[in-house]
This record gives C-alpha cells, sequence and structure tokens, in this order.
C-alpha cells in the first residue's frame, strides 16, 4: 500500500513523498505515535499466537481446550485493536492493550475529589 | 484512535479535520480506499476465526487439530496482511469489499473458567480480617493458652530439679 509520513501545517499537512500519490486522491491521515502503538499491539497479539501455535504437539489434543482460550483471548484484543482505528475517541492504547478491562470508577471518589478542590480554591482566595 | 480524512491538493494534503493534530505531531498518510480494503480484509479473517469458534460455542466443547490448522491458516493471512500494510509495491484487489456483520454474541470476551473460578476462591479468603470482639476475645485466649504452657513446662523442670539425684 501506498504509505508517507508527513507533518502537518495549520489547515494542511505536507508529505514526505508527494509523488506516490494522485492528485485529488482522498487519504486517511493518522498520528504516527498513536498509529504505531495500535499497531505494535497487534503484532505482539500475532506474535504471541503464532508462538503458541509453534510449540503445540498437534498429537496432543487434549491441550487444546487450554491452549484454545488463550489463543482467543489474543483474538479479542487484536479485534478490539482493529476497532480502534475507527473510533473517534481518544485513546490511550498502551492501557487498552493491557488492561482492556476496564474498571468503572465510583462516583462518589469524583464528587468527594471535587469537594475538596473547591475547599482548596476556597482557602487560596 | 485521531484520524482525519484529506484530499491531496497540489502535493499537500487539505485536512478535513486539522484540529486534531498538533504541529509536532507526526503523521502517516494512507490512501483512505486502499486502507479500508486492508481493514475489511483483516476484519474478515478475524470474523473467520470467531466462526471457528462459534461452532463449539453452544455445546461448550473445544475445538479439534483440523480446526486449529484452519485457524493458524487464518492467522498466516492476517500476518501476511499486516505486512502488506507498509510495502509499498502491493497493489491492493478491489474486486470486493467485506463489511463486517458478525453478531456481537460470537465476539464477546469469555473468561477462562479455570481463572474466574480461582479468582472466587481467592476472594474468600479474608486477607486483612478486621478485628471483632469474638477475634480479640481468641487472640487473648491464645495468649493465655500459650504462657499456661509455658508456666506448666516451667514447673515441670522446677520439680525434675528438686527430684534430681546429681543435686
Amino acid at each position: 500500500m501506498k504509505v508517507s509520513g508527513g507533518i502537518p501545517n495549520g489547515r494542511i499537512a505536507e508529505v514526505y513523498n508527494p509523488v506516490l500519490f494522485q492528485e485529488h486522491e482522498e487519504v486517511i491521515v493518522f498520528a504516527r505515535e498513536e498509529f504505531n502503538r495500535t499497531y505494535s499491539s497487534i503484532r505482539e497479539q500475532i506474535d504471541y499466537i503464532n508462538k503458541v501455535d509453534m510449540h503445540l504437539d498437534r498429537v496432543e489434543e487434549w491441550k487444546l481446550l487450554d491452549y484454545w482460550t488463550k489463543i482467543l483471548e489474543r483474538i479479542n484484543i487484536l479485534d478490539i485493536n482493529m476497532n480502534l482505528m475507527f473510533k473517534e475517541e481518544p485513546v490511550q492504547c498502551y492501557l487498552d492493550a493491557y488492561l482492556y478491562d476496564t474498571i468503572r470508577s465510583s462516583e462518589k471518589k469524583v464528587a468527594l475529589s471535587g469537594n475538596s478542590v473547591s475547599v482548596q480554591l476556597k482557602h487560596s482566595i | 484512535m485521531r484520524y482525519s480524512y484529506g484530499i491531496m491538493d497540489e502535493r499537500k494534503i487539505l485536512l478535513y479535520k486539522p484540529h486534531l493534530f498538533l504541529n509536532s505531531n507526526d503523521l502517516l498518510v494512507f490512501p483512505s480506499k486502499d486502507f479500508h480494503k486492508w481493514h475489511g480484509d483483516i476484519k474478515e479473517y478475524i470474523d473467520g476465526l470467531y466462526q471457528i469458534n462459534s461452532i463449539n460455542l453452544e455445546n461448550g466443547k473445544s475445538i479439534n487439530i483440523n480446526e486449529l490448522n484452519l485457524a493458524s491458516g487464518l492467522l498466516t493471512n492476517i500476518t501476511d496482511e499486516l505486512e502488506h500494510l507498509f510495502n509499498t509495491k502491493r497493489i491492493s484487489d478491489f474486486s470486493y469489499h467485506y463489511v463486517s456483520t458478525l453478531d456481537e454474541k460470537y465476539t464477546k470476551r469469555r473468561g477462562n473458567w479455570y481463572t474466574s473460578d480461582m479468582m472466587k476462591c481467592d476472594m474468600r479468603i479474608p486477607i486483612k480480617p478486621s478485628i471483632n470482639p469474638g477475634i480479640q476475645h481468641q487472640n487473648m485466649m491464645e495468649i493465655i493458652d500459650h504462657a499456661a504452657r509455658e508456666f506448666i513446662m516451667a514447673r515441670r523442670k522446677k520439680s525434675k530439679k528438686l527430684t534430681d539425684p546429681s543435686n
């Protein structure tokens, strides 16, 4: 696939390799760092599954029960990562790759910290 | 993930959503048609993997060797696709475009039953028991027991010393 690096410059972005693209071709632009994190997370999952697959003795079918659940978990992370590419919300890729079970923050704590901030402000005034 | 479409105009890109990127950001630019095709292809393979799993999902069985071989074939395809992303010489095949319509119930993450059971077992163990009167009493009785045992030992030693003929 044609790919090029670039830098944003206000409303326009300058491309390092403009020759690759045709005039009036529609392009999709990602932030390099974010894309890198998602991509390497996908690679990591694939490598893990391939390693498990390689070391698996095909004769011992009973072992599959355990290995398949492990492989499925990785496939799930892979799927999440693929879906992330077209999600608008900001992503903390590092966290999503390793802690995909998000813990809900309790509303109480948020309210408490909000109160403490307002108290501090009053003191400073 | 932040992404924006754009259009090539005089060797520069007009971004549709320029506010998403800071001036210090490095950008990666793909042709949108090719990228969507690539994304769809990988989604197709992943859906294939879920389909292999779904055959045995309702019976609660695991897969067999043949199905594993099939899955590893799909994984090889995904690996290939990932490498093709940065291969500028490769031309995508636009004869079809895959849109995932897989039901969500097949893509849900299922925990490993063994670990979830183990977690329940772990939760039962009180790591830091709260100190209540019962435990306080128990603790006191343990100290008294210990003291009583020591006391008896000391007494025995004393009586032994008294009865010892060597003294």
